[in-house]
C-alpha cells in the first residue's frame, strides 16, 4: 500500500516532477534502430517522458532527437523532408539540423543571420546494438554511454523488439520485480513455448509452487533471488536483477537465449517495452531468431505496421476461453508478453496503490519502490546521482542456479550475476 | 455473437482513468495480525522506533534479557513494555511474524519462531539491517525460517515492508 501522494511521485515522469528528473539522468531506449534504417529516412514521431519529438537520421547517418514541433508555426515536423544535412518543415520550409539549430528561414533574405537565433530543443542520440539511446537531461550531467550486455554482444548474438503498453511504466516494470507470477500467470508457456520449454529448471518450477524470497540491495538496484527445493540437500535459485530505473532480466532456462525488459515512460498512461533476448557465448539459431520474430518467449505479434500487440485491450486482449479449458494457457491469453501486458493494463492506467493489499511476497516491489522514492528525493534535494547511472551498474546478469542450502546466493553466484564477456550465462 | 461485449464496462476498454470511478470503494479485508519480533539488541533499538509508529494491528516484541541459545520448546518474549508474552500465545493472534535481525545471536530464537510459524501456517519474513550483500550470521540465521528475506542497509525499509503489507 502507497500513500496516494508517494504513487503520484512515483508514477509521474513529465518535465519538472521528481521521477522525471530522475529518468533524466539516465541514457533510456528511445526507438529501434530498424525505425530509422538508412540516411536520410523519413522522421518518426516519438514521445518519451511526456515530451513530443521527432528522430532523425540525417543524410550523413548523424542521428538527433528534436523538438516535435517547428519554431516557426507550431507544425509537426514528421511531415517535413529529411533532404541534405538536416530535416525541412513542411509548411514553409525552415530547415533543421539533428541538434536542432535551424540552418535556413527560406522567407528571410538570402543573406540574412535570423536562422542562427532559432533553436529547436534536442537530445542526443547513439546507436548500441539494436537500440537508439538518448539522454534527455542537462548537458552537465550526461553520463557515459550505456553498457548493457545485450547491447554489447555481436549483431547475431542479439534480438531486440519493442511493445506499446497501455499503461504507467511502474506497474509494468512491478511485473519485471515480482518472480512469484511466474509459476501461475505463465505456468503453460513453461511447458510449450519454444523458448521456454525442455529446461529441468522449468520443473523445479513447476514442482514447487510455494518459493522462499530473498532480496538484497546492490549498487545499481537488487538482487532479487526466488528459491525452489531441488535434489536432497539443494536449492534451485533463480536470480533477478533490477537496475534503476526499469531495466530488469529474466532468469534463464537451460541453453535458451537470456531475456530481459527496459520499460519506458512515453507518459503517464502509457510506456514502451523494449524486450531483448541475447546469448553471451554463440549466435542465436536462425529457428530462434524466427520464433522470437513471431511473437514466441517474451515477444509478441504486432497490430501490421505498427508496434501495438495483435492482442490488445481494444480486442480483449483475444481472449480464448477454449485454450484456458484446456490448459493451453492459464489467463486465456496467449503469450508472455501479452500475458503480463492484459493483466497490467486491467489495473487501469495508473494503479491506485493506496487501494492494494501486498503480501510480504512482494518484498522486491516494496524494496524497489523505496529506492525509486529515496533516489528521487534525494536527487531533488542535493543533486545526489542515483544508482544505476554508472555504467559499472550496468553489467549484471540474471542467472539460475542449484545450491547448496547452506549457501547464500549471491555469495554463491557472484560470478553467474556479473558480465564476463565471452563466457555463457549460468542457467539450469 | 454471445461472446462479444455490448457494453464499454464489459471488456478490457473498461481500464480506463474514467472507468475507475465506478470501482467498488470498500476495504476487501480486515488489518493483517503482525507480530515484529527483534532478535538482538541492535534490532531491539528499530523495534522500539518502530512501535512509536502508528499500526493497524502490529505488535513489537523482543526476547528477554539471557535468553539462552538452544532449543526451545516455546519460547519467552517481551513486549516493548517489559510485558512477559509466550511466543504460543503471540502466534494464537497472528497471521504475520516479522523478525529482525543485525547479528547472529539470535540464531536459536529464530529456529524456534519459524518452526512455530511452519507448523500454524503463519507467513515470515526476515530483515536483515547493516548487512551488505547476502552474507553474514544475521542472514544465516534468519533464512532457513523465513519465508521472505530483506537484506538491507536502510533502517527504514521496516516501516515500508510493515506499511506495505497493512500491518
Amino acid at each position: 500500500m502507497l500513500k496516494q501522494d508517494v504513487n503520484e511521485l512515483l508514477t509521474r515522469t513529465g518535465p519538472g516532477t521528481e521521477m522525471g528528473d530522475l529518468f533524466r539522468r539516465y541514457w533510456l531506449p528511445a526507438l529501434l534502430a530498424e525505425e530509422l534504417p538508412e540516411d536520410g529516412c523519413p522522421p518518426v514521431r516519438v514521445k518519451l517522458l511526456s515530451e513530443r519529438m521527432v528522430a532523425v537520421r540525417d543524410s550523413e547517418g548523424r542521428y538527433g532527437l528534436l523538438d516535435e514541433f517547428c519554431a516557426h508555426r507550431g507544425a509537426s515536423l514528421w511531415f517535413g523532408n529529411n533532404e541534405q544535412g538536416g530535416l525541412r518543415c513542411a509548411y514553409h520550409g525552415w530547415k533543421y539540423d539533428v541538434t536542432g539549430a535551424c540552418l535556413d528561414v527560406p522567407s528571410e533574405p538570402e543573406n540574412s543571420s535570423f536562422y542562427r537565433k532559432v533553436k529547436l530543443t534536442s537530445y542526443p542520440l547513439v546507436k548500441i546494438g539494436d537500440v537508439l539511446w538518448t539522454y534527455m537531461g542537462d548537458p552537465a550531467d550526461q553520463p557515459p554511454l550505456p553498457e548493457f550486455e545485450w547491447c554489447l554482444v555481436p549483431p547475431e548474438q542479439t534480438y531486440t523488439s519493442k511493445r506499446w503498453q497501455e499503461s504507467n511504466w511502474l506497474q509494468a516494470l512491478e511485473g519485471g520485480i515480482d518472480s512469484s507470477h511466474v509459476s501461475w500467470l505463465h505456468s503453460a508457456g513453461l511447458r510449450n513455448d519454444p523458448l521456454f520449454k525442455g529446461s529441468k529448471g522449468n520443473d523445479y518450477n513447476l514442482n514447487d509452487m510455494r518459493p522462499f524470497f530473498e532480496v538484497v540491495d546492490a549498487d545499481g538496484g537488487l538482487f532479487v533471488g526466488v528459491r525452489r527445493n531441488a535434489e536432497e540437500g539443494r536449492y534451485y535459485w533463480r536470480i533477478t536483477p533490477w537496475v534503476m530505473p526499469s531495466f530488469t532480466m529474466v532468469p534463464p532456462r537451460g541453453d535458451h537465449p537470456v531475456h530481459g525488459h527496459f520499460w519506458v515512460p512515453i507518459d503517464d498512461e502509457n510506456c514502451w517495452v523494449f524486450t531483448f533476448d541475447y546469448l553471451p557465448a554463440r549466435a542465436l539459431t536462425a529457428a530462434e531468431l524466427q520464433a522470437m520474430k513471431d511473437g514466441h518467449g517474451v515477444h509478441n505479434e504486432y497490430v501490421p505496421g505498427t508496434y501495438r500487440p495483435l492482442a490488445n485491450k481494444d480486442n480483449d486482449y483475444l481472449m480464448d476461453r477454449a485454450a484456458q479449458r484446456r490448459g493451453e494457457t492459464f489467463s486465456g491469453v496467449k503469450g508472455i508478453a501479452i500475458q503480463d501486458a492484459s493483466l497490467q493494463e486491467s489495473m487501469g492506467p495508473i494503479v491506485d496503490r493506496s487501494r492494494e493489499r501486498l503480501v510480504s511476497a512482494d518484498s522486491g516491489i516494496i524494496k524497489a519502490r523505496r529506492k525509486l522514492l529515496t533516489s528521487a528525493v534525494a536527487l531533488r534535494a542535493d543533486g545526489t546521482v542515483p544508482p544505476g547511472v554508472d555504467p559499472a551498474h550496468h553489467r549484471v546478469r540474471s542467472a539460475s542456479i542449484v545450491l547448496p542450502k547452506e549457501r547464500s546466493f549471491l555469495d554463491a553466484a557472484r560470478d553467474a550475476v556479473s558480465v564476463i564477456p565471452g563466457v555463457p550465462q549460468t542457467s539450469v | 455473437m454471445a461472446n462479444r461485449p455490448i457494453l464499454a464496462n464489459s471488456c478490457a476498454l473498461a481500464a480506463t482513468a474514467a472507468e475507475a470511478r465506478f470501482r467498488i470503494d470498500a476495504k476487501p479485508q480486515t488489518p493483517r495480525a503482525s507480530s515484529v519480533v527483534a532478535l538482538d539488541d541492535g534490532a531491539m533499538a528499530l523495534v522500539r522506533e518502530l512501535a512509536g509508529q502508528e499500526w493497524n494491528a502490529a505488535r513489537f516484541l523482543g526476547l528477554p534479557d539471557g535468553t539462552p541459545a538452544g532449543e526451545y520448546a516455546d519460547l519467552q518474549l517481551r513486549t516493548v513494555d517489559g510485558e512477559a508474552v509466550r511466543l504460543s500465545d503471540e502466534l494464537a493472534r497472528a497471521d504475520f511474524v516479522m523478525m529482525i535481525a543485525t547479528e547472529g545471536a539470535g540464531a536459536a530464537a529464530a529456529t524456534t519462531i519459524g518452526d512455530a510459524c511452519t507448523l500454524r501456517g503463519i507467513m515470515t519474513a526476515g530483515l536483515v539491517v547493516g548487512t551488505n550483500g547476502g552474507s553474514g550470521p544475521a542472514l544465516t540465521a534468519l533464512r532457513p525460517n523465513a519465508r521472505v528475506l530483506l537484506v538491507t542497509g536502510d533502517e527504514q525499509d521496516a516501516t515500508e515492508l510493515l506499511a506495505a503489507v497493512g500491518a
